[in-house]
């Protein structure tokens, strides 16, 4: 059986199997759903509403279309993803880690022909910046293999009775200024920062990490190693300045002691309850807190190091994606359009993901009830674009760069165990060898 | 086949008379009939070896096959020989893992045993009865959850606000609390905390019904030489355990090498590399980075690994047993 | 034997505290389990307003009735079939004592100390040529086969110590070697046989490795393997986190208590019979 398996991974081709090097890019085409009945093949990741939610709509708005969805762990997702697209039943719709290596091995469709067909290609060249890859591997550019569902902004949320409690009256405006409420919070006895970083659920240092990185220096560095292009490193002078930032932070107890040990939902029941003046997160969280915490929570991006320097922050879309082999690959396209474009779609998105739901640029974002927190992650969603300072996450440079190094070495930081220069060379060595390995 | 055919020879009683007759001749069949017989029995055996061999033996072959290539499940294998053993011996990371599964036996199996032959001995002299009986059946609990699930539980009561640290500050050691699974010099020993509660409960069971079959005119003579409870204890006690201290070092050894439930669900590996065991990294390797000849090299290694500390066990615990 | 009264009282005392450490665990997660959803309670502590509707939230939110099924399926295909031929290959080789019945003990014995992790890659690859990838056969057929070390060796065990007469008495009435096992042997055999069924089902119940890696779809899984998946979708909320593993623990919990003694008493006769 196993000489089955390198036979039919030598010949490349079969009637189960993918193609390596990723499938042909196809003519322009707008696909529907047509009128017979369609059963969608789905895996969704736990404990996020906004797919479930969408896909509800979209029946309802198409009553021919039905859903047979599975849902997992992120953690478990990206051990399975590539397990899922090359199985015999391989999903018409599949949230997606990573990207990079399941285009390699010629497991996720070709989007180039729908976004002509679409006209995703005239939306705003950022959306669907991330979710392309050129023939060399590397992110950035090339041919659209993923959708995002929608766009989301990482940023710090801050609890505003606590900060009035320290005198933070409006949102700092420089980097030295949040070094200063940091330091006030700490001399008042309330914890600076929450955050969450055991291995369960990857170390959340890796967000204000990467923030301070992206306040000592230019955003294309980041973006470029986190895309593999060739020659790209996370290990230099101003990542350096930024990570020895980040020690500064960790050595004055600006963390919760026991960050090592807490989770991801552990960290946010904690801010949730009162524990922690930030917390450095996303917009995917904001009906959560606004459950909770309904008026008391506001967002604010990380200040730039001078006074009216551009901001930067993570953005990144949901992504999705179609497998090579789908059956109904035209009707998850289509799905994809309607996301986008479909008022009651966005609608949706907006109040259940708190995101922006992307799409053409003149289509208006939906309205969010006032006093939401959705409402400033939207608004400082709009600077970030203005600055063009979106950058995606560290994390996902590769399938388990995240797993493999930051977050182990991040626990060496705080444990300390490590300083900031070693955790950038050991991230850059593990990186090296994932690329040489060709995950 | 009728009655009076089928009597083989090698039914003749041979040797002692307590073994029972054999329905079949033991050695080579002589007789047609007789080999029929060793067929049909053999049809018996079948299944169960067919399933074995399938599910169990063949994917250990492969698993030594895929040791020898380098492999990401979906392309093309390519032959690397003995390289991803030296990767292994080589990697401080990967060894790291062997070396964890080491400290964990002593907390997964030294511990347990010792341990459980103190709590057997309390019970055997002290609570005969009713006591003993439903002492036995508490700390057996443990055995029967899955061991996610006190992975999960353990996870909750070592945390920051968790039962141990309220404890802890309650005797005035206040100042020794901490996240417990998330320390880098304690998460071995919290992770080999939770093996000891999972598996002492077994061994004192095991250890226990082994003593209610020592012989208590051994321990009369003992007392009549006047010997004390540890005298006792050494040269009554421990000379008769010697099989049963050695299933139960067998049983936990193997527990912590393979150790996965406990540490996937309770620190996933971490902090760091501290908690890194070779069974999560064998399914992080597979199936996470997908390098599969290395998670077989890792696999072989591991299963080497229980072999060498296994026999040796086995082997003194066989001693002068008739 | 004369034991001092200090010793009893203090053996006894050692005795309840071991008792107190073993059990204390469960009651820490059911005090947790009560408290309002959302928050985060300290240790131990009994809530002032006990909320026993979390256990029907764990339940209904971790889809807890389809996993319920799922396990029963997975124990009900897997138990009787390996019970079968287990007792079937003991027979053969503690009974019969076919030729090679040395070699065979010796092979299925070493599977006893075989760890999972050494054989769940290939097996992966092995399901996903035969196709049973995801399905609940995925988990069935590597568990049966699992099972077969200490399944051959416990029957064989019991087989082995069986005096002749019966056999004997029976081959002279003419018996078949089928007729001999299954009208004779099986019902003499029966608590042996009840004691490993009731092993293998709590094995089966609790097994999370193979569920994990072989089935993609939780609610396909065991109740143990899809707890994995449950912590993800959960964690928000530790007690609904405490109620569900409650609940997951509680199928096996109950089995115990119902047949502590024949689990107890397997496990140690299976150890303790040479």
């Amino acid at each position: 059986m196993f000489l089955a398996a390198l036979l039919a991974g030598c010949a490349g081709a079969g009637s189960g199997g993918p193609q390596p090097g990723g499938s042909t890019a196809a003519n322009a085409e707008a696909p529907t759903c047509g009128t017979e009945p369609v059963v969608l093949n789905a895996t969704f990741e736990t404990g996020f509403d906004l797919p479930f939610k969408l896909s509800e709509e979209f029946t309802r708005q198409y009553p021919n279309v039905t859903w047979d969805i599975k849902q997992d762990q992120f953690q478990n997702l990206i051990n399975a993803t590539p397990r899922l697209l090359s199985g015999d039943n391989p999903p018409d719709l599949i949230r997606l880690p990573t990207m990079v290596s399941l285009v390699k091995d010629g497991l996720l469709k070709n989007l180039d022909g729908y976004a002509a067909g679409f006209g995703w290609d005239k939306w705003p060249a950022a959306q669907l910046a991330q979710n392309r890859v050129a023939t060399d591997g590397t992110r950035g550019s090339g041919s659209l293999y993923a959708m995002g569902l929608n766009y989301s902004l990482t940023g710090v949320f801050y609890n505003k009775e606590l900060a009035a409690q320290v005198g933070m009256t409006k949102p700092p405006a420089t980097m030295a200024d949040f070094d200063a409420v940091l330091a006030a919070a700490k001399g008042k006895g309330i914890l600076p920062i929450m955050v969450w970083n055991a291995s369960s659920s990857g170390g959340g240092l890796a967000f204000p990490l990467q923030q301070l990185m992206a306040a000592y220096g230019p955003t294309q560095p980041i973006n470029d190693w986190i895309f593999q292009k060739p020659g790209a490193t996370i290990d230099t002078p101003s990542n350096l300045q930024a990570a020895e930032h980040l020690e500064r932070w960790i050595k004055a107890g600006y963390f919760p002691t026991d960050a090592n040990a807490i989770q991801y939902t552990d960290a946010n029941a904690r801010f949730r309850g009162g524990e922690g003046l930030f917390i450095f997160n996303g917009d995917w969280e904001n009906a959560n807190y606004d459950k909770d915490m309904a008026g008391k929570v506001g967002f604010l991006i990380f200040p730039p190091k001078e006074q009216g320097g551009s901001v930067a922050a993570m953005s990144s879309p949901l992504t999705y994606g179609i497998a090579a082999n789908a059956k109904n690959a035209g009707c998850a396209a289509f799905f994809f359009n309607w996301v986008a474009t479909n008022e009651q779609a966005r609608k949706i998105n907006v109040s259940v993901g708190g995101s922006n739901p992307g799409g053409p640029a003149d289509l208006a974002i939906p309205s969010v009830a006032s006093g939401s927190v959705t409402n400033d992650t939207l608004a400082a969603g709009a600077k970030v674009a203005e600055s063009n300072g979106a950058m995606d996450f560290i994390a996902n440079a590769t399938g388990s760069i995240f797993a493999q190094g930051w977050t182990p070495e991040l626990q060496k930081v705080v444990g300390d165990r490590q300083g900031a220069a070693g955790l950038l060379t050991a991230v850059q060595a593990e990186y090296k060898r994932e690329l040489e390995q060709g995950s | 086949m009728t009655a009076n055919r089928t009597v083989p020879a090698a039914s003749r009683p041979t040797r002692s008379d307590q073994r029972p007759a054999s329905w079949l001749a033991r050695r080579v069949p002589r007789t047609r009939g007789a080999r029929r017989a060793a067929l049909a029995g053999w049809l018996f055996v079948l299944p169960a070896l067919l399933m074995y061999a399938v599910f169990v033996l063949q994917p250990l072959a492969l698993t030594i096959q895929y040791s020898l290539y380098r492999w990401n499940g979906v392309g093309p294998a390519t032959w690397v020989g003995l390289s991803n053993y030296v990767t292994v011996l080589r990697d401080p990371d990967l060894l790291g893992t062997v070396i964890n599964s080491f400290k964990l036996v002593l907390f997964y199996s030294v511990v347990p045993v010792t341990l459980g032959l103190l709590t057997a001995t309390v019970i055997h002299r002290v609570a005969a009865g009713r006591f003993g009986s439903v002492t036995r059946t508490v700390l057996f609990l443990p055995q029967v959850i899955p061991l996610v699930a006190a992975g999960i539980i353990w996870g909750w009561l070592l945390s920051l606000p968790g039962l141990v640290n309220q404890i802890l500050t309650a005797v005035g050691l206040g100042d020794t609390t901490r996240a417990w699974l998330g320390d880098f010099d304690t998460a071995l020993p919290a992770v080999g905390l939770i093996g000891i509660w999972v598996l002492l409960g077994f061994c004192t069971v095991l250890l226990l019904a082994g003593m209610s079959k020592i012989d208590p005119a051994l321990f009369e003579s003992a007392r009549i030489d006047g010997a004390s409870w540890l005298q006792e204890f050494v040269s009554v006690t421990l000379p008769s355990l010697k099989y049963e201290i050695g299933v139960c070092l067998t049983v936990t050894v193997v527990a912590a090498l393979a150790a996965f439930d406990i540490v996937y669900v309770s620190t996933g590996g971490g902090p760091g590399n501290s908690t890194a065991v070779p069974g999560i990294q064998i399914y992080i390797l597979a199936f996470l980075e997908r390098q599969v000849g290395l998670a077989s090299a890792l696999a072989v290694i591991l299963m080497l690994l229980v072999i060498v500390m296994i026999l040796p066990i086995q082997r003194l615990s066989r001693e002068d047993r008739s | 034997m004369r034991v001092s009264r200090g010793e009893i009282v203090a053996g006894r005392a050692l005795l309840l505290g071991t008792m107190a450490v073993t059990v204390l665990p469960f009651l820490s997660i059911l005090t947790t389990a009560l408290h309002p959803s959302g928050t985060l309670p300290s240790g131990l502590e009994w809530p002032t307003d006990p909320q026993w509707g979390n256990f029907v939230d764990a339940f209904k939110v971790a889809n807890m009735g389809v996993l319920l099924g799922s396990s029963t399926f997975v124990v009900l295909a897997v138990v009787p079939v390996a019970l079968v031929i287990a007792t079937m290959a003991g027979f053969a080789i503690g009974l019969l004592r076919i030729p090679g019945a040395r070699v065979l003990l010796v092979l299925f014995v070493f599977g006893l100390t075989l760890p999972f992790e050494g054989i769940i890659t290939p097996l992966y690859f092995l399901e996903r040529e035969l196709g049973i990838l995801n399905t609940r056969f995925a988990i069935v057929l590597p568990l049966i086969a699992l099972f077969m070390p200490f399944g051959v060796f416990w029957m064989r065990a019991h087989f082995v110590n069986l005096p002749g007469d019966i056999t004997e008495a029976a081959r002279i009435d003419g018996a078949s070697m089928w007729g001999l096992f299954w009208r004779i042997h099986v019902p003499l055999a029966r608590p042996a046989i009840a004691s490993l069924a009731v092993l293998m089902s709590v094995w089966t119940w609790n097994q999370f490795l193979l569920a994990l890696v072989l089935v993609e779809d939780p609610a396909q899984r065991t109740m143990a393997g899809a707890l994995g998946a449950f912590q993800g979708h959960y964690a928000t909320d530790i007690p609904l986190l405490c109620a569900g593993t409650i609940l997951i623990l509680l199928p096996t919990l109950v089995l115990y208590v119902l047949f502590q003694r024949h689990i107890i008493a397997a496990l140690l006769q299976g150890s303790v019979k040479g």
